[in-house]
């Protein structure tokens, strides 16, 4: 293996010396191995090199999706030493352009799925762009309309062994990831080298990741949990299993055909396997590590994870893209921990080694064991900030008062645990809103909401929206049918008068963000198009 | 019920849920998953209204994820022995 400093790279490619046979990605039927898979990335990275823009940024888009051409071109941007940013076809195509713009990418690797998006993603773009479609057989159509930009197909691949590895930064970018800013523009999150490969060096030295294992891939490239995904299972040797679109709609089909030993999924993954009857005890007697992160996750739910998967581990991790990929994490004891949950949901637990948690006033001062506040957290996984946005870096990224480093604040709202007990999520320190002068905790009423409704998704919202705040709260519940009267009923005498929701209403389907994450927003706009009863 | 009924109810509930809106050539043939017309978040309410057009429970266990590619084949799976 080349000597060179390590990177998120390093691993992988001590994967291939090691395990160059064995499977490093599977898509359905098709498989690749680590050498296969490394060629592939390695032809790509020396084609763009041979072509590349003069001072063009250190970062190369990726844009498609389930596909071995869109995690080689993941690699194929860090074997060039560069940054990868994710692109979705399936996204809104104003959103990538955006996206492609902010970045001042220049450099795009696109699959087939890309391909068909590209007229609506290059249209008004001026800067000159090098894109690489090496699906496709010819691209003189693409050269044709946009003569500005420069298209190389597949006969313009160069070999393998053309690859030249140039020194990458530790310091510099591993990837650029645009999250949605409140305001509506995208922030790109800079995440790098040295904060990814803190992680997965934790990573896998905890779960003991060897090359027998094989990991689910449910997160989009564009979602930063898909980088545990791959870079975990890439240090170690494993095999990634991505499923099909079509397993997708089954996940615990796919979950036992596949033979899955390390699952990772947001929580919404789980409720919807248990909604379909797919959690039965004893159902997944193969998995051995199960892993839950992105949102709330329901103690209910857990516990029947907990049954169709006897032989696993159970850990519901915790962690914004600004601090790599999740930066807490909890383990789930059947015996002690259903005392430790809190509104229903799962603590999120202790801190990842090496980093440091802060709970805080407004005013970013430690609040008192047992207040809540928000959480801000230190150590090695801080992100570099957002990228050329000097302006939001500096509001986030923070030096509280008394303290010499420099914290993220995550926006979300924690009680500050006595030593020994695990941090609890309480909600978003935006959730908390102001009914009446009052101080109410939105995740306290969806939590009661759940319990009394018996589902596993309630979500409460400040409506009508004042200037202040709310005036009261709508709930919404995720079923088809209720006796929403008697729900509301029990709710009341549970909650003070200034939290009891004023209306219920059923949703059949909850609407949920790129992420999979339940759409708030969307919910509260449908209050504002419909005068509530 | 009729074959045509079931075949009309299936495209309508896709229809209204999907979320890319199927094109103006949408018929029993289109590519559900592959063209995004219906996503893994939809397969829950999908199963619960399948439910209610055959009168009882789906087991999930015993459906392959390919029964979802078109209304061809969700027929086929969960309608032509009926």
């Amino acid at each position: 293996m080349r000597s060179e400093r390590r990177s998120v790279r390093t691993g992988f490619l001590a994967s291939v010396e090691r395990f160059g046979d064995r499977l490093a990605l599977q898509l359905g039927a098709e498989v690749l191995s680590y050498r296969a898979l490394h060629d592939r990335a390695a032809a790509l990275a020396a084609t763009l090199d041979a072509h590349a823009i003069e001072r063009e940024p250190l970062l190369t888009a990726v844009f498609g999706h389930r596909s071995f051409t869109a995690y080689a071109g993941v690699l194929g941007g860090l074997f060039r030493g560069h940054g990868y940013v994710p692109l979705n076809p399936a996204f809104p195509t104003d959103r990538t352009r955006a996206m492609l713009l902010r970045s001042g990418c220049r450099s795009l690797i696109v699959d087939s799925h890309g391909a068909r998006q590209l007229g609506e993603v290059l249209e008004g773009l001026a800067e000159p762009l090098v894109l690489l479609l090496p699906e496709q057989e010819d691209v003189s159509a693409f050269a044709a309309r946009w003569p500005a930009h420069r298209f190389l197909g597949r006969a313009d691949l160069l070999g393998a062994d053309r690859w030249r590895a140039t020194d990458v930064d530790p310091n510099g970018m591993a990837y650029l990831l645009f999250t949605s800013g409140s305001t509506g523009q995208p922030k790109g999150v800079m995440v790098a080298h040295r904060n990814v490969t803190h992680f997965v060096d934790a990573m896998v030295e905890r779960y003991a990741i060897t090359e027998l294992d094989r990991f689910s891939q449910t997160f989009d490239l564009t979602f930063d949990l898909s980088a545990f995904d791959m870079f975990v299972a890439w240090e170690r040797g494993a095999c990634l299993v991505c499923p099909t679109q079509s397993q997708k709609m089954l996940p615990g089909k796919y979950l036992s055909d596949c033979g899955i030993t390390v699952w990772f999924s947001v929580p919404s993954t789980a409720v919807l396997m248990s909604r379909l009857r797919m959690l039965k005890p004893g159902k997944f007697p193969g998995l051995r590590l199960s892993l839950f992160c992105g949102e709330a996750l329901p103690v209910e739910v857990l516990q029947k994870w907990a049954d169709a998967a006897p032989n696993s581990v159970l850990e519901n991790l915790y962690g914004p893209t600004e601090l790599t990929i999740a930066c807490t994490l909890y383990r789930w004891e059947a015996q002690r921990s259903p005392a430790e949950c809190e509104l229903g949901v799962v603590p999120i637990g202790e801190p990842y080694p090496g980093m440091k948690v802060l709970v805080a006033d407004e005013r970013q001062r430690e609040v008192a064991v047992g207040e809540t506040g928000e959480l801000l957290m230190t150590g090695p996984q801080l992100t570099l900030g957002y990228y050329e946005d000097a302006a939001r870096t500096a509001a986030a990224f923070v030096t509280p008062p008394g303290r010499s480093e420099v914290y993220y604040r995550t926006g979300d709202r924690v009680r500050r645990p006595p030593d020994g007990a695990p941090l609890v999520y309480l909600g978003r320190v935006d959730n908390q809103i102001k009914i009446q002068g009052y101080r109410v905790e939105l995740g306290e009423v969806e939590a009661v909401l759940r319990e009394e409704a018996g589902v596993d998704v309630a979500i409460a919202v400040g409506w009508p929206v004042t200037p202040s705040g709310a005036d009261g709260i709508v709930g919404f519940l995720g079923a088809e049918q209720a006796d929403l009267a008697s729900i509301r009923e029990r709710v009341i005498t549970r909650l003070p008068p200034y939290m009891h929701p004023s209306e219920l209403r059923l949703v059949a389907e909850m609407p949920l963000n790129a992420n999979g994450k339940v759409d708030r927003k969307a919910l509260l706009s449908s209050l504002s198009q419909a005068p509530t009863q | 019920m009729e074959e045509s009924d079931v075949r009309s109810k299936l495209r309508g509930w896709i229809i209204k849920h999907a979320k890319t809106p199927p094109g103006a050539g949408f018929n029993d043939q289109t590519q559900l998953l592959e063209d995004g017309i219906l996503s893994s978040l939809d397969i829950v309410e999908f199963v619960l209204f399948i439910e209610s057009l055959l009168g009882e429970d789906v087991d999930v266990e015993d459906i392959e994820p390919e029964v979802f590619t078109s209304i061809d084949t969700l027929h086929a799976a969960f309608f032509a022995a009926a």
